[in-house]
């Protein structure tokens, strides 16, 4: 697994400093801080728990899983709103070929009196292959009236007219499937995982 | 010389026949339109010959500089020198314009057995080609087609023109949704690319659009045929009469 961890306030953390003795990443947020997690998994287990306890504290997880033959994730996502006006996003990509297979079970929940408060999470797979699969849950469990949230899923293959397009420009199939692969996942990944992702596309996509 | 000839194609969409013995021939170097109303099948004639395997071929051939198209796939096409500007360009989210067309030039010289493409020789070529038609930097970075005014789109469409330069160009109704300055652009985009070698098959509904790109040949398709060709003048009596006579 890459990962990268920022607390942009009030200090750096390093991801050593944050996994329990279960392999549990138990992130804290503090008051106004915020906190970014980036996690690139190729067949890994992966355990967030992110409390957000002060007001105003924030945090954006993004996760971009591949999978394969034998090579499954499990990932489960919990953030916590302890506290009103906090703010977390979830953003998850993933890309499934062959018989890989994926399980994403995240959930926001927010207590009575967290009024003002801001969830989002939004999960997208392509899948390659017509033995892969992914099972996905994106829930909300909220208990206060007053807040903002949202959740979604959308899975799919690649899409043919896509592929048509960039054929009729004279780029082969394989590429094709490179171009539209490393564009989904664009927006999530840094360019620091770029060589992750085309060297698993080299036997995979 | 005969760039392009189709011989009594038919083409199929499921059970449906839409082509229905079209035989057309396209010299080196001439500007053909294709004009007929709508469910003739003028789209299709084009997404065949750029190979669409939507469209199934039931029996006829195709021939490109003397080769058999049909044998090749969609890309290979291309690279022997088909373009095919859509008629709604597809949106790439996540992949530059640069990108896009840096992978497709690579890939051409690699089919043609070229040497790999150069970094600097390709910003190059890009810029020239993309200040001549008004694209801006800042456009070739956003992502292919994605948020794109219907003008813009098919000002890239004729830039990917422009960019690959291939011998046959297909513009399938390049002209719906333009306004009159887009469409000088394009036109002029056209214009610019008029060469003995190259060849450009316009696909229709107005005649406007030949204002801007006057063609020398122009042909009536109804029902998946070519019923009627000649000079421009057809193009005038279609719009003043009507498709009724031809059908």
């Amino acid at each position: 697994m890459r990962v990268i961890n920022k607390r942009l306030s009030p200090s750096e953390i390093f991801h050593e400093d944050v996994i329990d003795a279960s392999g549990t990443y138990v992130i804290e947020v503090p008051e106004a801080a915020q906190y970014e997690g980036v996690f690139l998994l190729k067949g890994e287990n992966l355990k967030i728990n992110i409390s957000l306890s002060g007001e105003k504290a924030s945090c954006r997880v993004k996760i971009v899983y591949l999978s394969c033959n034998e090579l499954n994730n499990n990932i489960l996502c919990d953030i916590y709103h302890n506290v009103p006006q906090t703010y977390s996003s979830q953003f998850v990509k993933g890309i499934l070929a062959e018989s890989g297979r994926t399980d994403y079970h995240g959930t926001i929940h927010i207590p009575f009196d967290s009024q003002k408060c801001e969830g989002m999470q939004n999960h997208q797979a392509i899948l390659l292959s017509d033995t892969a699969s992914v099972i996905c849950v994106p829930e909300l469990e909220i208990y206060a009236d007053d807040v903002k949230c949202s959740h979604g899923s959308a899975i799919g293959a690649l899409d043919s007219s896509q592929l048509l397009y960039l054929q009729t420009r004279g780029i082969d199939l394989k590429e094709a499937r490179k171009m539209l692969i490393q564009g989904f996942l664009s927006d999530l990944l840094p360019k620091s995982f770029e060589k992750d992702i085309l060297d698993w596309m080299v036997q995979h996509a | 010389m005969a760039l392009l000839e189709i011989k009594n194609l038919h083409v199929c969409v499921g059970d449906k026949e839409i082509l229905k013995g079209l035989t057309l021939t396209i010299e080196q170097g001439t500007v053909h339109a294709i004009m007929g109303p709508n469910g003739s099948g003028k789209s299709t004639l084009s997404n065949v010959i750029a190979g669409n395997p939507v469209y199934e071929v039931t029996e006829g051939e195709i021939l490109f500089k003397g080769k058999n198209l049909l044998a090749l796939k969609t890309d290979e096409r291309a690279n022997e020198g088909v373009f095919l500007g859509f008629q709604y360009p597809i949106e790439i989210p996540g992949v530059s314009y640069a990108t896009f067309l840096k992978q497709a030039l690579s890939c051409k010289r690699k089919y043609l057995g070229e040497t790999p493409l150069d970094p600097v020789q390709f910003i190059k070529r890009l810029k020239i080609r993309a200040q001549a038609l008004g694209v801006s930097d800042d456009m070739l970075k956003r992502s292919v087609n994605v948020g794109f005014s219907g003008g813009e789109k098919k000002r890239l469409e004729t830039l990917q023109m422009a960019f690959l330069e291939p011998d046959f160009c297909i513009l399938d109704e390049m002209d719906s949704g333009l306004d009159v300055d887009a469409l000088r652009v394009v036109g002029q985009g056209v214009g610019i690319m008029r060469e003995k070698c190259r060849s450009f098959m316009l696909i229709t509904h107005y005649q406007r659009l030949l204002d801007y790109i006057e063609p020398d040949i122009v042909h009536i398709m109804i029902n998946g045929k070519i019923v009627a060709s000649g000079d421009k003048l057809l193009a005038l009596r279609v719009e003043e009469k009507g498709y009724a006579c031809y059908k």
